[in-house]
C-alpha cells in the first residue's frame, strides 16, 4: 500500500515537472530510446525527476502481477475474509434477536407512530405485530440468544460478536444488496473483495484472489455487480467457481493435450508477446503476458481446490456435504480450503430468504425454518473447523442479509396472506462477525421492545465496512482511489470502527 | 474555444504560482472556476439531494434566494456581507463550512469571493448549450515539429484540431501505419471483421485507394452486423424476458431492423424518431413498428406475486432512463427521488420526461401485448379481405382501428384492470379465472358503441352462461351468451347491445354442471370494437368472419410500443422520494428547461419528445453520438466519460472538435452515420502507426492526445467473429431467431421454464456473434469473459479486461480449437513446416512472420510433434472433428491455437 501511495506521489510530481519541461524531456529520453528491456520499463528517464530504483520496480511489479501481495499500511488482525450473505434478508426476529414482548403484541395493530413517515416494500395501511415464531435461549458462557431454528449454532455462539442493530437506507434487494457490498445502492463502484484485492494482492499466485461461490439455485438479485471491479481494475473482480461441472468455465484442458505441451504453448506465446511489446509498448501486453502465465497455474490450482471429495469423510460429514452438487454446505467447506491456500477473499451468496409469507418456502414459519436447517450445519463446522486448524485468528467471517425484516406481518396489497410473512426492513437487523481481532462473545446494540428500531449501539453499512477494512489493516478514510477527478472509497464519506466487538 | 481555453489555463497556472493577489481584475468564470468548487465542496449538502440551512447551489434562482435564516446567503457584489463567505472564514469550526471538512483554499475563497464581488454572474456549464459554428484551428509556425511532419500527417479537418493540442504540449504524430496494419484495423473497425484477402491484396497492390477502401467496407453488409452491436448494448437487447423466469422473447426483428437501419445508413434523426415513437408516425409502415421494440427491450416479470402494474412503472422508469443515457449523456436516474445532485434538472422534470412513456400499451403481462402480428401468405389473405372492406365501407377512423387491431389486438381491457372479484380471481398469469356464479367489474370501461363484445379466453368445460350487464348485477344485460370447451386460447366475438356512455361493466358466469370452486374459464381480456362498416352490404358476413380467423390466427409475433387511446389514457404523477407506491401532484408531458426549448407544433407525445431530442438546438444529442463512435473506433472519448455529458463528466481532451464533430454531423452530414465515421477513419489522426515507447505511455497513458494510433483489444464478438473468420468457418447467413453455437453444458440454471440450449446445426454454428441468442440470466460464457454484459439494463460501455479467464477461453474452448484446427488445415503446406506456419500466421494477423515468431512456434511445433508421435491416440482425440488425424495437423493446430491467442490477434493494432 505505501508503494502505491508512494508511487502516486511519484506520478504527481512527475507529471507537474513534465508540464513545464515536456519538450526538453523528450528530447533527453528519445536518445534513450529503442532497445529497450522488460526491467526497465517504467524506470523514467525524466532527467529531472528520477524515481528511486525501489519505487519503479513496485510499480513494474504491480503492473506485471496486479495481484502481487502487498503489505496493508496498518498492522492487519486477519489475512483473509469469509462473506456470508443470505440473499433476500434473513429475519433477525427468529434467529438472533429475541423479542418476548412481541409475543404480547401478537395479532394486534401496528402503532401508527410507527408507521409515520415510513416506507415498506409492500406493507401497506395498519399491518399487524407478528410475534417470533422461533423458540429462544440463551446459550453458551456469553449468554447471547439463539433461536430454535439454529440448533447447532449455539456450539460456536461464544466465538462470534454479535451486532444487533445494523440500519440500512435501501429496502430494495438490489440497491441494498449493492449498498452491501459496494457501499452505494447504485451500480459502478467496487465491492468489498475487490477492494480488498487491490490494497492486499493476493497470498496465492495461482488462485484468483476474491472467489464467489452461490447456492439456493439463483444469483443475488443484484447480479454480478455485487462482485464487480466498479472503478477498479476488473482483475480484481470476483471470479465465481462452480460446484457442479468445471469449477471455472474452460479450465480443463482439451482433450490430447499434455500439461507440458500447454506450458510449451504459453511459452511460444509469450515469447512473441514479448517481441511486439518491444515495438507497441503497450502494457496491456505485459498484463496479458502475466495472464497466461497465471491461466496455466489455474489449470491446476483450481480443480484442487475445488474438489471436496479429497477431504476426509469426517470432515464431509461434519459440514454435511452433497459432493457433485451445488449447496451451502458444501460452498462453507470449500470456503475453508480456499482461505487455507491463501485466498484473500471469499464470498458466499445463499439464496432464498425472501420470507414475505407469500409462498411456502417465502414463509417465515416454514422457509426459514429449512433455510436455517441448511446454514446451521455448515457455518457451525467452519467456525469450529477453521479454529482447530488455527486458522480463525487470521480469518475474518461476517455473517448477514441485504437488510432485516419487520416486526409486522406483511399484509401485502393490503390483503391477509396465504402464509405468515414479514416485509424487508431496514432500521435494525442483526449481523455477526467472528475470527481475527473480534471480541469473543460479544453482543453490541439493542432494538426496542419489539425489534423495530435501534436504540443503543446502531451502527450503519458504512461502520461494518470500515471494521472490515481495519481489521485487514487499513484506514478506511485513506484506502482510496481516484477516479474520474475524484477520490473514492468503499466508505464514501461515512464509516466508523465499530470498536465495542474488536478484541 | 482553443483561445478560451489558454486564457483559462493560463489563469489556473499563474494562480498556483504566484499567488491571487494581483488577479483582482481578472473576470472570475463561473463555468470553468466557480462550478467545479461548488460541485466538489459544497453541493453534497447544498445542492439536490440536501438543502441544508434552506440553502442550495444547484440553480442560480435557489443560490440567490433567502434561506432559512431569513437572508440570502449570496449578496451579489458585496463578498464582505455574504453569508456564503462569511462562513468559510468562520473559525468556529461548529460553524464554518464545509461543515466538518477542512477549511477552503486561500485560493478557492478568493475565487469564490472575488466572483461574488463581480456580481455572482451564474454560467451555464458548457454541456447544455452549442456553439453555432466552430473554426478550424490554423496549424501556425509555433509547431514543435518540422513542417512535413504536420503536412503529411493532416488528411482532414480533424487533424488540425489533434495537432494544435499536440503541438501545444510539444509532441509530433506517428507516421502512417503500414498497410497490412491500417487495413486490418479499418475492417475490424468498420465491418468488425478482417478484411477479405481479395480486398486486401487491391489496397497492397495500390489498386484502390485508401478512400475507396473505406467506401467499399462501409457498403458491406458486415458493416450494419458491427455496428448494431454496439447499438444493440444501448437497447439492452436480449432474447429474454429478464428478471426471476427470464423466459424467451421474440424480439429478433428488432436487431435485424438495427442491422438494416445502419447498412441503408438511416439518417440519426430518423433513426431515433422510428425507435422512440414510430408508431405514432402518420401511416406507420411494418418497419417503424418493428422499430419501436427498442423501448420493449424493458425487463418483463412474470414471477408469480409480482404486481403487474410495478413491473410495469419499472418498465416506463427503465425507458426514461434510457432515452436520456443514450441520446443526452445524462444520468436521469438519480432525479426520480430527488433533484439531480449536479446537474441542472429538477425533481419534477424527471416525471415530465416520464409521462412520455407512461401512457403506452404494455402492462407487464406474460404475453407482452401490444404484439405485432406476423401473419403468414394465407392468413394476410384473410387479412386483406378485412382491410379492403373497412377501406371501401369506413371512415379513417375506423380504417385505423381495424388496421391496428389486426396488427397488434389492442386496445382492449386486459385481466389485470378487472375489480371487484366475487367466485373469481386474478391468477398472476394474465388471466382471470371464473367459478360458477362467479362475477366481477371493469372500472369506467367505454365500449365504443360496439353491437359486438371480444372475449379472449380458454374454457374448460361446455355450456357455461355469460351475462354482461350494464353497472352491477342489478344493472340492463348488454349481452348474455353461451361459452363451450376450448382448450387453446381464442377470441369470440357475442353480440352486445350497444350503449353510449362509460359506465362499469359487470360479467358473471354460471355453471351449475360443475362444482363449485372449480375453474370453468379463464379470461384474458375483453374488447369492444367498433362495429365493421358496410353492414348492409352483401358479403359483410363473409369478411366478418374473415376478422375473427385473423384475430385467431397463429402467428409469430414481437412487442412494440402503442398508444393507449383517449379514453385509458394513464395519468403521471409524482413519486414521493421516488417510491411508485405514493405518489404526489400530476404533472403533463415536458423537458428540462435547461435544455433547448420545446416547440409548440410538437405532439406532446413520444413522437414530440423525439422531436426534440433530434432538434438542431438540443445540445446534446449530437454530441453524445458523435463522442460514442470517436470511443468505438479509439477506444477513449473526446469526452471520456461517454456515459456523461454534463457539470460532473472530465473535460473533453478536444472541446472544439467535439463541437465541430457535432454540428457538422447535423448540418452538413445531414445525420449520416455512414458519413461521420468515413470522416473519423480518413483522418490522419486515425491512420497513425499506433506503435509507441514507455516513455510516450508514461506522457499519455491513455493517448488522449493521440501521437499515437489506437491500439484496442477486440469486442467480445469480434474475437470469436475473427477466429471463425480467418479459419474459413464463418457463416455469412444474416438474420433470424438467435442461434446456439456450442457452449458448456450446465451453464443455463432454468429453474422454473423447460427453456434448453439446443446446440444450433450446420451453418448456424459458425454465425456471426451478433445473432448468438443472449438469455438476461444466463449470457453465452465466453463473451460475457470478454466483458459483453447481459443487456438487463442499458449498457453505455463495455469496460475492457485482460485476465487469467480469458486466455482459457482462447486456449480451451472448442470452438477455438476448431477454429485452429480448421486454419491449420486451410494452410497445411505438404512437407513444409516453415511455410504452413508462416501462412497460419499471416493469415490471422495479416503481417509478415518475423524470424524470431516463426522460431518461436517451428519449436512449439516440434514439441506438439514429438509428443503426438508419442502418443498417437492424443492426436485423435484432440482433433474430434478430423475424420484422418495425423500428428502433423495435432502440431499444425496447437501452432494455430497459439497464433489465435497472440496479442496482436486479440487486439486492434
Amino acid at each position: 500500500m505505501k508503494d502505491i501511495v508512494e508511487k502516486l506521489i511519484q506520478e504527481k510530481l512527475a507529471r507537474e515537472v513534465q508540464a513545464k519541461t515536456r519538450r526538453h524531456f523528450i528530447k533527453s529520453c528519445a536518445q534513450g530510446m529503442g532497445g529497450l528491456a522488460l526491467s526497465s520499463i517504467f524506470m523514467g528517464c525524466d532527467p529531472l525527476n528520477t524515481p528511486p530504483k525501489k519505487t519503479a520496480m513496485a510499480f513494474s511489479e504491480r503492473d506485471l502481477n496486479p495481484l502481487a501481495t502487498l503489505a496493508p499500511p496498518l498492522a492487519p488482525k486477519v489475512k483473509s475474509v469469509i462473506y456470508l450473505h443470505m440473499a433476500g434478508a434473513p429475519s433477525q426476529l427468529e434467529m438472533f434477536d429475541y423479542k418476548p414482548e412481541l409475543h404480547k403484541y401478537d395479532g394486534q395493530d401496528c402503532p401508527q407512530s410507527l408507521l409515520e413517515g415510513k416506507k415498506f416494500a409492500f406493507i401497506k395501511g395498519t399491518p399487524k405485530l407478528m410475534g417470533p415464531q422461533a423458540d429462544f435461549k440463551q446459550e453458551g458462557e456469553s449468554g447471547n440468544w439463539v433461536s430454535n431454528f439454529m440448533p447447532h449454532f449455539k456450539n460456536v455462539v461464544d466465538d462470534v460478536a454479535f451486532l444487533k442493530a445494523v440500519h440500512t437506507d435501501q429496502f430494495n434487494h438490489g440497491p441494498a444488496q449493492l449498498f452491501m457490498h459496494t457501499g452505494s445502492a447504485r451500480l459502478g463502484r467496487p465491492s468489498i473483495g475487490a477492494w480488498a484485492t487491490y490494497g492486499l494482492g493476493s497470498e496465492n499466485q495461482n488462485l484468483p484472489g476474491f472467489v464467489v461461490l452461490t447456492s439456493g439455485g439463483n444469483t443475488p438479485d443484484a447480479g454480478k455487480s455485487v462482485w464487480g471491479s466498479g472503478f477498479l481494475p476488473s482483475v480484481y473482480q470476483g471470479v465465481q467457481c462452480r460446484s457442479k461441472g468445471d469449477p471455472v468455465l474452460y479450465i480443463e484442458d482439451p482433450d490430447g493435450i499434455t500439461r507440458d505441451l500447454k506450458k510449451s504453448t504459453i511459452d511460444a506465446i509469450n515469447k512473441i508477446n514479448k517481441e511486439e511489446y518491444a515495438k507497441y509498448a503497450d502494457p496491456e501486453i505485459l498484463a496479458r503476458i502475466n495472464q497466461y502465465e497465471m491461466a496455466y497455474r489455474m489449470q491446476i490450482a483450481v480443480p484442487e481446490v475445488m474438489n471436496i471429495n479429497s477431504e476426509p469423510k469426517y470432515i464431509q460429514q461434519m459440514y454435511g456435504v452433497e459432493p457433485g452438487k451445488e449447496s451451502f454446505a458444501n460452498n462453507c467447506l470449500l470456503a475453508r480450503k480456499l482461505v487455507e491456500d491463501g485466498v484473500r477473499f471469499v464470498q458466499l451468496f445463499d439464496w432464498g430468504w425472501d420470507t414475505h409469507g407469500n409462498i411456502r418456502e417465502g414463509s417465515i414459519d416454514m422457509g426459514l425454518r429449512n433455510k436455517c436447517r441448511e446454514i446451521d450445519r455448515p457455518i457451525t463446522a467452519l467456525i469450529m473447523d477453521l479454529k482447530q486448524r488455527g486458522l480463525l485468528d487470521d480469518t475474518l467471517i461476517v455473517w448477514g442479509g441485504e437488510f432485516g425484516r419487520t416486526p409486522m406481518q406483511e399484509n401485502r396489497g393490503n390483503t391477509k396472506m396465504a402464509y405468515k410473512g414479514r416485509d424487508h426492513h431496514g432500521d435494525a437487523f442483526t449481523m455477526w462477525m467472528a475470527g481475527g481481532g473480534i471480541k469473543k462473545g460479544a453482543s453490541h446494540g439493542k432494538t426496542d421492545d419489539i425489534g423495530f428500531s435501534g436504540i443503543e449501539g446502531q451502527v450503519s453499512v458504512h461502520d461494518v465496512h470500515a471494521t472490515i477494512l481495519h481489521l485487514l489493516g487499513f484506514n478506511h478514510e485513506e484506502f482510496t482511489h481516484e477516479f474520474q477527478g475524484r477520490n473514492f472509497r468503499l466508505t464514501d464519506v461515512e464509516g466508523d470502527i465499530i470498536k465495542e466487538i474488536l478484541a | 474555444m482553443i483561445s478560451i481555453q489558454k486564457i483559462v489555463f493560463l489563469g489556473i497556472l499563474s494562480l498556483s504560482i504566484l499567488g491571487s493577489s494581483c488577479q483582482d481584475s481578472e473576470k472570475v468564470d463561473f463555468s470553468t472556476q466557480i462550478k467545479p468548487i461548488l460541485n466538489n465542496k459544497c453541493i453534497t449538502c447544498h445542492g439536490g439531494v440536501k438543502k441544508n440551512g434552506g440553502f442550495s447551489l444547484l440553480f442560480e434562482e435557489e443560490a440567490m434566494a433567502i434561506t432559512e435564516s431569513g437572508q440570502p446567503a449570496i449578496i451579489r457584489g458585496d463578498a464582505a456581507n455574504s453569508e456564503f463567505i462569511k462562513r468559510l472564514h468562520e473559525d468556529d469550526l461548529e460553524l464554518r463550512m464545509p461543515y466538518e471538512k477542512a477549511k477552503l483554499s486561500d485560493e478557492e475563497i478568493d475565487l469564490l469571493t472575488r466572483w461574488i464581488d463581480q456580481g455572482a454572474e451564474w454560467g451555464e456549464h458548457w454541456a447544455y448549450s452549442l456553439p453555432e459554428k466552430v473554426e478550424v484551428p490554423s496549424i501556425t509556425s509555433a509547431a514543435s515539429f518540422a513542417p512535413e511532419i504536420a503536412s503529411d500527417f493532416i488528411k482532414n479537418d480533424i487533424d488540425s484540431f489533434v495537432l494544435a493540442r499536440l503541438n501545444e504540449k510539444g509532441l509530433a504524430p506517428n507516421p502512417a501505419a503500414e498497410k497490412n496494419i491500417i487495413a486490418r484495423r479499418l475492417a475490424l473497425d468498420i465491418t468488425g471483421l478482417p478484411p477479405s484477402e481479395e480486398l486486401l491484396q487491391k489496397f497492397q497492390e495500390d489498386n484502390i485507394s485508401y478512400e475507396t477502401l473505406v467506401d467499399q467496407l462501409i457498403a458491406q453488409k458486415n458493416y450494419g452486423e458491427k455496428w448494431a452491436t454496439w447499438w444493440l448494448d444501448l437497447a439492452r437487447y436480449a432474447d429474454s424476458k429478464g428478471y426471476e423466469k427470464d423466459i424467451a422473447r421474440s424480439i429478433w426483428r428488432y436487431r435485424d431492423w438495427v442491422i438494416d437501419a445502419f447498412n441503408k445508413d438511416l439518417p440519426y434523426d430518423q433513426f431515433t424518431k422510428e425507435q422512440l415513437a414510430g408508431d405514432l408516425l402518420p401511416e406507420p409502415s411494418t418497419d417503424q413498428l418493428i422499430a419501436t421494440a427498442f423501448h420493449r427491450n424493458t425487463m418483463n416479470n412474470d414471477e408469480g406475486g409480482t404486481d403487474d402494474e410495478e413491473y410495469r412503472i419499472a418498465a416506463v422508469i427503465d425507458r426514461t432512463n434510457t432515452t436520456f443515457e443514450v441520446w443526452q449523456s445524462t444520468t436521469i436516474g438519480c432525479v426520480q427521488c430527488h433533484s439531480h445532485p449536479y446537474d441542472p434538472f429538477k425533481h419534477e422534470e424527471y416525471y415530465k420526461l416520464m409521462a412520455f412513456f407512461n401512457t403506452s400499451q404494455d402492462e407487464d403481462t406474460p404475453d407482452e401485448g401490444p404484439i405485432l402480428k406476423f401473419y403468414n401468405k394465407t392468413q394476410q389473405q384473410e387479412v386483406d379481405k378485412v382491410l379492403q372492406w373497412v377501406n371501401t365501407y369506413g371512415d379513417k377512423k375506423e380504417q385505423k382501428y381495424y388496421k391496428d387491431f389486426l396488427q397488434f389486438t389492442e386496445p382492449v381491457y386486459k385481466a389485470h384492470f378487472f375489480k371487484e372479484f366475487d367466485n373469481s380471481v386474478y391468477d398472476d398469469h394474465a388471466s382471470v379465472v371464473f367459478w360458477d356464479d362467479g362475477n366481477l367489474i371493469i372500472e369506467e370501461a367505454y365500449t365504443n358503441k360496439a353491437s359486438f363484445v371480444y372475449l379472449n379466453y380458454r374454457s374448460h368445460y361446455n355450456g357455461t352462461k355469460m351475462t354482461i350487464r350494464e353497472k352491477d348485477a342489478n344493472g340492463p344485460i348488454l349481452a348474455q351468451f353461451t361459452i363451450n370447451k376450448e382448450k387453446n386460447r381464442t377470441t369470440s366475438q357475442f353480440p352486445l347491445k350497444n350503449i353510449e356512455k362509460k359506465t362499469n361493466i359487470y360479467i358473471e358466469t354460471q355453471n351449475d354442471a360443475v362444482a363449485p370452486e372449480v375453474n370453468i374459464l379463464n379470461v384474458y381480456w375483453v374488447g369492444f370494437i367498433p362495429d365493421m362498416p358496410g353492414k348492409n352490404q352483401t358479403g359483410w358476413s363473409e369478411v366478418n368472419s374473415a376478422f375473427i380467423k385473423s384475430l385467431n390466427a397463429d402467428t409469430e409475433t414481437l412487442p412494440i410500443l402503442a398508444e393507449n387511446p383517449e379514453y385509458m389514457k394513464r395519468t403521471t404523477q409524482l413519486f414521493d422520494r421516488g417510491s411508485w407506491l405514493t405518489k404526489t401532484d400530476t404533472v403533463e408531458p415536458g423537458t428540462p428547461e435547461s435544455l433547448n426549448a420545446w416547440n409548440q407544433d410538437w405532439s406532446q407525445d413520444r413522437l414530440g419528445l423525439a422531436n426534440w431530442i433530434v432538434d438542431k438546438k438540443n445540445p446534446l444529442t449530437a454530441r453524445t453520438l458523435v463522442n460514442r463512435v470517436w470511443h468505438q473506433i479509439y477506444g477513449r472519448g473526446i469526452v471520456s466519460t461517454i456515459e456523461d455529458i454534463g457539470s460532473q463528466s472530465d473535460p473533453p481532451s478536444h472541446p472544439a472538435l467535439l463541437d465541430w464533430l457535432a454540428l457538422r454531423f447535423m448540418n452538413e452530414h445531414n445525420w449520416s452515420t455512414k458519413a461521420l465515421i468515413k470522416e473519423i477513419v480518413m483522418s490522419g489522426t486515425y491512420r497513425q502507426s499506433s506503435k509507441s515507447t514507455p516513455e510516450m505511455y508514461r506522457i499519455d497513458p491513455e493517448n488522449e492526445l493521440y501521437a499515437r494510433g489506437p491500439r484496442i483489444r477486440l469486442g467480445a464478438e469480434q474475437i470469436r467473429d475473427q477466429a471463425l473468420a480467418v479459419s474459413g468457418l464463418l457463416s455469412d447467413k444474416m438474420y433470424g431467431p438467435g442461434v446456439m453455437p456450442p457452449q458448456p453444458a450446465g451453464v443455463w440454471q432454468t429453474v422454473y421454464n423447460g427453456a434448453d440450449w439446443v446446440e444450433s446445426k450446420g451453418e448456424d454454428r459458425y454465425r456471426r456473434g451478433i445473432y448468438t441468442y443472449l438469455k438476461r440470466t444466463s449470457p453465452y460464457p465466453s463473451f460475457l469473459t470478454f466483458d459483453a454484459g447481459s443487456r438487463e439494463v442499458c449498457m453505455i460501455r463495455r469496460t475492457p479486461t485482460n485476465t487469467p479467464l480469458q486466455a482459457l477461453v482462447t486456449l480451451n474452448d472448442p470452438v477455438y480449437l476448431e477454429a485452429s484446427h480448421q486454419l491449420a488445415k486451410k494452410t497445411q503446406v505438404a512437407n513444409n513446416v516453415d511455410e504452413s506456419i508462416t501462412q497460419s500466421y499471416e493469415r490471422a494477423t495479416f503481417k509478415e512472420i518475423t524470424p524470431a515468431r516463426l522460431d518461436a512456434l517451428k519449436e512449439l511445433y516440434q514439441t506438439s510433434l514429438s509428443e503426438f508421435k508419442q502418443n498417437e491416440e492424443a492426436s485423435k482425440l484432440f482433433l474430434p472433428f478430423e475424420k484422418q488425424p495425423t500428428p502433423e495437423l495435432g502440431a499444425l493446430t496447437v501452432v494455430a491455437n497459439a497464433i489465435m491467442n497472440l496479442d496482436e490477434f486479440l487486439t486492434k493494432t
